[in-house]
């Protein structure tokens, strides 16, 4: 009877306890995306009240988007930026962390500094970029006339902006990568190398037979998370080349912002963010698929 | 490791003292700026000595830039302050709650994480046009807050969950009700966690450039893009920027410290456990 009580009890509490935040959840996440879906089934433009609620065409936009060259552009500048920032942040952040990945105080002491480019605000991130490409104060063009050489300012160059846009993100995230690799090389047991050495492996293919296939899971699994980040490099862009020169850096997330904030199409950008949306759905469901695989294998 | 000495050598000491340098030149680049006269930063070559002014900061301090600021401080503390209240009982019911929504809560969480902000930022913005909420720092929080909310529902689950129930239940079986146990026993047992976690929250909505760039324009502007409108609208004074820059960062250089155990959790909140 009593142990009955106490369960009720217990029940009213929790019901108390989720309500309210499933409640807020709904309204600030469910609603907001409902919304979106919504609206990108109508020709609504700002400058067009009435347009919110013309339901008329409601795939139009849709329809529209495969013969949007920017759109289409705008994927492919999209794919360059995540495929090419992925894999440096990857491959410096694994070197980074096999650099040092070693039992010393000054060492550890050391690791927090390399932290500081990822926890920098990002929109601080994109001001110090700009700091060193804008020509009239740039370090580095100061540093090229030394040599002789006249360096064409990178943000506006149509062959080095999306360069330019690759090495300020990869500077900001490596530091995430260089962290998850730690991470995984501090768990493998130092009884395996040992007995590598003992049999006379060199240091290369300790790394190749031994630690890489530890930290491998691991290097795909930080490479996904940089992957869907990816798509919301949108302090740099905004800063550094608004999207410029001509479309050159303008990723599907910049173009939905500039179709909704700029020339005020709000339909058609929702249907292109719905699309993006879509796209970033899929990769996370690949990440938990592989991260359950991984627990159950463990 | 694996094929690495046990004790750093004195090259690969020095190696990893190259690589910080390199690594952090770009920031510090901005600080040495931030604290150099304004007729200096236009001229080339600049000495790497010079007389350190605070005359970018104290500029800053008697614009426009101080309200901002405020803003910030404001947005931020109030949404952590919202998530919180909200999301801790919420996590403390479903760490003692293993029914079946628990995985459909978690996807909806990795969702609101991983949406590109753009996705919400345009219902919000509507929404906010509608009811009249754009340029004020309610606007924000209510933003920031569905962000923050999942954070803390997801931070906080493995706090709770290493706290024994074996405690509670004995409370419990005393006569106690649960609310009394959830305050007086449970919570006190997780502040730490607590702690990491409002400064986490704190730092997501402080560093936010994207929501506060689009829902507000003067009034609830926050402190990043009113760094970014020194470039657009007053001229192109860089001392101004660089000052600007380094005041935004300060407090997420502090607060970071104090968190890096708990940041890669953060980061990654919802997909892989924590």
């Amino acid at each position: 009877m009593k142990v009955e009580g106490i369960e009720a009890e217990r029940r009213g509490f929790r019901r108390w306890a989720l309500a309210p935040s499933l409640l807020v959840l709904f309204a600030v996440a469910v609603l907001p995306a409902l919304y979106l879906v919504v609206t990108s089934l109508t020709p609504f433009q700002l400058t067009d009240p009435g347009s919110a609620t013309d339901f008329s065409a409601p795939l139009r936009n849709y329809g529209l988007l495969p013969g949007d060259p920017r759109f289409v552009n705008s994927l492919l500048v999209q794919a360059k930026l995540s495929f090419w920032g992925v894999l440096f942040q990857v491959l410096l952040g694994t070197l980074l962390a096999l650099l040092l990945h070693t039992q010393s105080r000054i060492v550890e002491f050391a690791r927090t500094f390399f932290l500081v480019p990822m926890v920098l605000p990002p929109i601080v991130v994109a001001v110090i970029w700009k700091l060193i490409y804008t020509p009239d104060i740039s370090p580095l063009t100061y540093a090229a006339s030394l040599l002789n050489l006249a360096m064409p300012s990178l943000t506006s160059s149509v062959q080095f902006a999306l360069v330019s846009i690759i090495i300020a993100d990869t500077w900001e995230w490596l530091p995430f990568t260089f962290l998850m690799v730690l991470a995984a090389l501090q768990t493998i047991p130092d009884e395996y190398s040992e007995a590598a050495l003992v049999d006379g492996a060199s240091r290369l293919q300790i790394f190749w037979y031994v630690t890489l296939p530890f930290i491998a899971p691991i290097l795909v699994i930080s490479g996904m998370f940089r992957l869907i980040d990816s798509v919301k490099a949108f302090p740099l862009i905004f800063l550094l080349t608004g999207g410029g020169p001509g479309t050159v850096t303008e990723v599907t997330n910049y173009y939905a912002y500039l179709l909704a904030f700029d020339t005020n199409e709000i339909g058609y950008s929702s249907a292109v963010t719905v699309v993006m949306l879509l796209l970033v759905a899929a990769i996370s469901l690949g990440l938990v698929w592989m991260g359950r695989r991984r627990e159950a294998m463990a | 490791m694996s094929g690495a000495a046990r004790n750093a050598s004195l090259g690969r000491l020095i190696a990893i003292a190259v690589t910080l340098v390199v690594l952090l030149s770009p920031f510090l680049w901005l600080l040495q700026m931030s604290f150099r006269p304004n007729d200096q930063i236009l001229q080339f070559p600049q000495h790497l000595i010079f007389t350190p002014t605070l005359e970018n900061y104290t500029a800053l301090w008697h614009s426009a830039f101080s309200a901002s600021f405020v803003n910030s401080l404001l947005s931020a503390s109030l949404s952590t302050a919202t998530a919180l209240l909200l999301g801790v009982p919420a996590a403390y019911a479903l760490s003692r709650w293993a029914g079946k929504g628990k995985h459909a809560l978690s996807f909806a969480i990795l969702i609101t994480r991983m949406a590109p902000p753009i996705a919400f930022t345009i219902p919000f913005f509507l929404f906010y046009r509608w009811i009249g909420l754009l340029d004020t720092v309610t606007g924000l929080v209510l933003v920031y807050t569905s962000f923050n909310l999942p954070l803390v529902i997801w931070m906080m689950q493995p706090f709770f969950d290493s706290v024994p129930s074996s405690l509670e239940e004995a409370a419990l079986v005393d006569g106690a009700r649960t609310r009394t146990v959830f305050t007086r026993i449970v919570l006190p047992m997780v502040a730490p966690g607590i702690a990491a976690t409002a400064i986490l929250c704190f730092l997501y909505a402080w560093n936010d450039f994207f929501f506060a760039l689009i829902l507000t324009r003067t009034h609830a502007r926050t402190a990043p893009v009113a760094v970014v409108n020194f470039m657009n609208y007053e001229g192109w004074e860089w001392g101004k920027i660089a000052a600007g820059g380094a005041l935004v960062m300060a407090p997420v250089l502090m607060f970071s410290l104090a968190v890096r155990r708990y940041l890669v959790s953060g980061l990654t909140a919802g997909a892989v456990k924590g």
